[in-house]
């Protein structure tokens, strides 16, 4: 397991971060300029269009039932990507987990970063107690091995709701990792955001906004959310990498759904057939390769996304 | 302090000096002389001409102000003697002439060796110039092991013995930063860019962060210094009474170049260049009841494209066509003083500077003393 | 380091101990199998249940009775019976398992923070040169893989492939070994699920201490020791260094949790019978008690290995030591 978005850590907080008009005609020309934008934007269009049309390229979901090949068959012209202890096609399945994982880490991505933001925003413009209490509930999440809460929680809400419920189309067995990453991981999105809520904060603006009269909601959606909403994307888009990165996590130890296998539900049935000692490298490869493709485009982006909305001072004299 | 014996050096040395003179010293040579500096800093948006064809000499024991707005390169001036530029930062051209030895096309090993033993800084804000995590007596006991070879005793007791000559007990060498206060901070500083009895300390702002009291103090301790030690300082600030009280010649700098230069006495009494009397009528009177305070209107041009003419041209209340577009040379006058403005065409050219009228307001003693913007 | 420095940090970390105590006893009230909902089956007369439930304490307020007895149960040990080991007491059986995951993880950590640290503190000083970029580039790969996906290679590769590791487990079963034999073979039953936990964690760590050591080197001081003449390597071991550790000894603590639940996922492709092995059997038979009882024993050990943490940066930062 690792870390939480990196660009957490780094010094987020002293930037300036207005768009300006310029700055925002030259947002994509610089963020394709650098290697790192336009790879993981190149990365992430490849999987994106995979996600969105799976069957367009490789046909429906190969069940059980349905499965044409041979138990475990290596790649061969027929079965390029090789097939799993069913005779399912491994291409099919992770062309089709593209679909489950990336829905999965998108909607967790909005559960994490509405509660990391609105806590952030509300902590840093209201501070006093509120602070104080938000951000004593924010460390808790932080120490917490949140991944080991969310291996007792997602078989209690799973109880709780009903196996066989169903929300937007989503199974509940799915919705309940959406959940369980949603609000175990807000924890670091919330600490950022307050830092650049209080440098904003300071500015003369809002202050000047108060004293015309505008209540403290307004305040907050009007003049603190556009000062952060850069950096709200940015840090969304590494929320993201981590959000898949843990879906996999989960699904391997054993939270996924079979019948609708993500890459990390993949791996695990690899794992459960043996697949590691059997030497049956193409049955981990390609959902392996996926995971690392997506995290890694997303970590980049997300990179070099912060570097452009937030350019650093190069010289400082 | 006695010298530490290099293979080959030179054995002379320069008055007070008792640290042999890097090998390639010319004796004869005067200590600094830099010619035709330009500096620029490369940022994604263009390249910063932030110090273009600036040229001064500084002799021996002579403390040399350089005053200017923030932004004017005073400090860019300074460090690049050293090569100490941030990274987007280099020198284009000119000559840094210590002893005689040019810098400019010193390797960063080469380099290294001139570095705090012939020219040391005592830097702003001595908080965060100090390394927040060692304690004081170590780190200016650090150059004076790793740069002169002392032993490691042998250099916290020369480290105790400059604590004790700034006026901080040597006792207190053992103390973290944080547990000085900003004036002890800025004589542990002072202290520690006297570690290698170096031949030139340049101070950079070195009382812009403390109250006044301590401002005073701090400069108390440079003035005694000098006397003591014969120092030969170059003293930067925007705070031209501390150069009025402390140096010998000041340097005027507008957006990267030098306005004018000479005497402080000078200079500050009868000032020449239209921005140094602009500048010294900004600044307020300690000795009246009301001050007045000329504000400079307008803003520094922009150093990424400068002007073809000089660069103070929008802002002068002289201005004349020949501004806009033809660089001033610089004119020496009979008392020493060093010009680079259009009004004064001539190379001996005399007869008193003209004087500043209409910009003048008055205004309350609680303004601003700043002119920056 | 002042005693009022240390007091703080242990009430923080206590406190920590008693949200998380609290936060089992929902889950405990919320889960299958809980008193509650056992109560709640239509073949039991009310009287019967009322009287289970005097017998259980459940007639008693939630806050405080019920709370405070299952807050000073757990701090005497009582965690309840496991379901999949036949009623064996839980603490029994977490104890059991946690030596193998201290072995793995302490190595492992022990590792990646030195190669990580040592790593990262080389890219981001020389930021753009050739260690920098491979370095770099090879550490944001790691970073984005889970320990198991480093795992798996590895097998196919170094056991399964070439045979010169055991594919899983902690030691070789059967036959009488001397100790040195059975040091031997535990160690190298040990190497790879150690590699893939370190080199995940190297990933993580150099990329971190790059940042920090960026971060670091714009600082004034740094400008001071280069004006000093002190030749780079210094500038760096001893000015930027022990400066851009700081923030990573707290990153380091908090990352606890995260390489705990990474590292059940090595011990599930390796087999090491630790809390990982453990925490998978248990969710399978979704045997609660043992699930609260690992979740317990996991968080309060990162609480603790923060709280060390916050003595460490103590220790290293006069400005927190005075």
């Amino acid at each position: 397991m690792s870390l939480q978005p990196i660009a957490g850590t780094t010094d987020l907080g002293v930037g300036r971060w207005t768009t300006t008009g310029r700055r925002a005609r030259t947002f994509v020309g610089r963020l394709l300029g650098r290697t790192d934008g336009l790879v993981g934007v190149v990365i992430l269009a490849f999987f994106t269009v995979i996600a969105l049309f799976p069957s367009v390229f490789v046909g429906p979901l190969e069940g059980v039932l349905s499965a044409t090949g041979q138990p475990l068959d290596s790649p061969s012209l027929a079965y390029p990507f090789g097939t799993d202890e069913l005779g399912r096609d491994l291409l099919n399945l992770t062309v089709h987990g593209a679909r489950i994982s990336m829905v999965i880490g998108l909607l967790a991505t909005i559960i994490t970063v509405v509660i990391g933001s609105t806590v952030g925003i509300v902590a840093g413009y209201v501070g006093g107690v509120v602070d104080n209490v938000l951000m004593r509930i924010t460390d808790f999440f932080l120490v917490l091995p949140t991944i080991v809460l969310a291996l007792i929680l997602a078989p209690i809400i799973l109880d709780v709701i009903g196996a066989q419920a169903e929300l937007f189309g989503i199974r509940s067995t799915l919705l309940v990792i959406v959940i369980v990453i949603g609000l175990t991981s807000w924890a670091t999105t919330a600490r950022v955001i307050r830092s650049q809520v209080l440098s904003v904060k300071e500015r003369m603006f809002v202050d000047r906004a108060r004293v015309i009269g505008s209540g403290g909601g307004q305040i907050m959606r009007r003049h603190i959310l556009p000062n952060v909403v850069n950096l709200i994307v940015a840090q969304s888009v590494l929320t993201f990498a981590t959000a898949v990165f843990t879906e996999t996590t989960l699904a391997f130890i054993g939270l996924g759904d079979p019948a609708a296998p993500s890459w990390g539900q993949i791996l695990n049935n690899a794992q459960s057939a043996g697949a590691p000692g059997l030497g049956a490298w193409w049955y981990i490869v390609p959902p392996a390769a996926a995971v690392v493709l997506v995290v890694l485009a997303f970590t980049l982006l997300g990179n070099a996304l912060d570097d452009v909305l937030n350019p650093k001072m190069l010289g400082r004299r | 302090m006695t010298g530490v014996r290099e293979p080959g050096a030179v054995s002379a040395t320069r008055g007070r000096r008792q640290v042999p003179l890097p090998r390639l010293a010319d004796p004869a040579a005067p200590l600094l002389v830099v010619e035709d500096l330009a500096v620029r800093f490369s940022l994604p948006s263009g390249s910063v001409k932030a110090v273009d064809g600036v040229s001064f000499r500084l002799d021996d024991g002579e403390a040399l102000g350089i005053a200017g707005e923030s932004g004017c390169g005073k400090t860019t001036t300074a460090l690049s003697l050293v090569r100490l530029l941030p990274a987007n930062g280099r020198i284009r051209s000119g000559s840094v002439k210590l002893f005689g030895i040019d810098l400019v096309p010193k390797t960063e090993k080469q380099l290294a060796r001139y570095r705090w033993r012939e020219i040391s800084i005592v830097f702003q804000g001595a908080m965060n110039a100090l390394n927040p995590v060692r304690r004081v007596g170590d780190q200016i006991a650090e150059p004076i092991e790793v740069r002169l070879g002392r032993s490691r005793d042998a250099s916290r007791k020369r480290a105790a013995e400059l604590l004790d000559l700034v006026g901080i007990p040597g006792q207190r060498a053992s103390a973290y930063p944080h547990e000085l206060s900003g004036g002890m901070r800025q004589r542990a500083m002072i202290a520690m860019a006297l570690a290698c009895d170096p031949a030139i300390v340049i101070g950079d702002e070195p009382t812009t962060a403390l109250d006044v009291m301590v401002q005073a103090q701090i400069l108390q301790l440079l003035e005694r210094l000098r006397r003591e030690l014969g120092l030969s300082l170059i003293l930067i600030t925007h705070d031209l009474s501390v150069i009025a009280e402390t140096c010998d010649r000041v340097m005027v700098m507008y957006a990267g170049k030098v306005a004018e230069e000479g005497p402080v006495t000078r200079v500050f009494t009868a000032p020449r260049h239209p921005y140094t009397q602009k500048l010294l009528s900004s600044f307020p009177n300690i000795h009246a009841d009301r001050r007045t305070l000329d504000v400079i209107p307008g803003q520094p041009p922009d150093l990424r494209n400068p002007p073809p003419g000089c660069r103070f041209a929008a802002r002068c209340p002289f201005v004349m066509d020949v501004c806009r577009e033809v660089v001033p040379p610089e004119v020496t006058f009979g008392d020493g003083v060093r010009v680079a403005c259009h009004l004064y065409p001539g190379r001996d050219a005399a007869g008193p500077p003209p004087r500043v009228v209409g910009a003048t307001r008055t205004c309350d003693a609680a303004s601003s003393t700043d002119p920056a913007p | 380091m002042s005693a009022h420095y240390i007091l703080r940090k242990l009430v923080q970390a206590i406190l920590t101990i008693v949200a998380i105590v609290a936060l089992n006893f929902v889950l405990f009230r919320m889960m299958p199998g809980s008193p509650e909902r056992a109560t709640k089956n239509p073949h039991l007369t009310p009287e019967f249940i009322a009287a289970e439930r005097a017998k259980w304490g459940l007639d008693k307020p939630l806050f405080p009775d019920q709370l405070v007895a299952f807050a000073i149960s757990t701090a005497q040990g009582d965690l309840g019976y496991s379901i999949k080991y036949r009623g064996q007491p839980v603490v029994e059986v977490v104890a059991d398992a946690a030596g193998p995951t201290v072995l793995l993880i302490g190595i492992g950590e022990a590792i990646a923070i030195v190669v990580g640290l040592w790593l990262g503190a080389r890219s981001g000083w020389r930021r753009g040169g050739v260690m920098d970029r491979i370095g770099n580039s090879l550490s944001l790969i790691f970073y984005s893989m889970p320990y198991f996906v480093i795992g798996m290679p590895l097998i196919i590769i170094f056991a399964a492939g070439l045979g010169w590791f055991p594919t899983s487990g902690m030691t070789t079963p059967g036959g009488d070994k001397g100790p040195a034999e059975a040091l031997f073979d535990l160690g190298r039953h040990l190497v790879l699920p150690v590699t893939a936990v370190a080199l995940g964690l190297i990933g993580a760590y150099s990329i971190l201490m790059r940042s920090s050591i960026v971060e670091t080197r714009s600082e004034d001081y740094i400008t001071t020791a280069r004006a000093k003449g002190l030749p780079d390597a210094l500038v760096l071991r001893s000015h930027a260094f022990p400066n851009a550790l700081l923030p990573m000894v707290t990153l380091i603590a908090i990352n606890l949790g995260y390489v705990v639940a990474g590292a059940i996922t090595a011990e599930i492709v390796f087999n090491w019978p630790g809390l990982g092995l453990l925490t998978v059997q248990a969710l399978d038979a979704r045997d609660y008690p043992l699930l609260q009882a690992i979740f317990l024993l996991i968080a309060v050990s990162v609480v603790f290995a923060n709280f060390a943490a916050d003595i460490v940066y103590g220790y290293l930062d006069p400005r927190v030591r005075a």
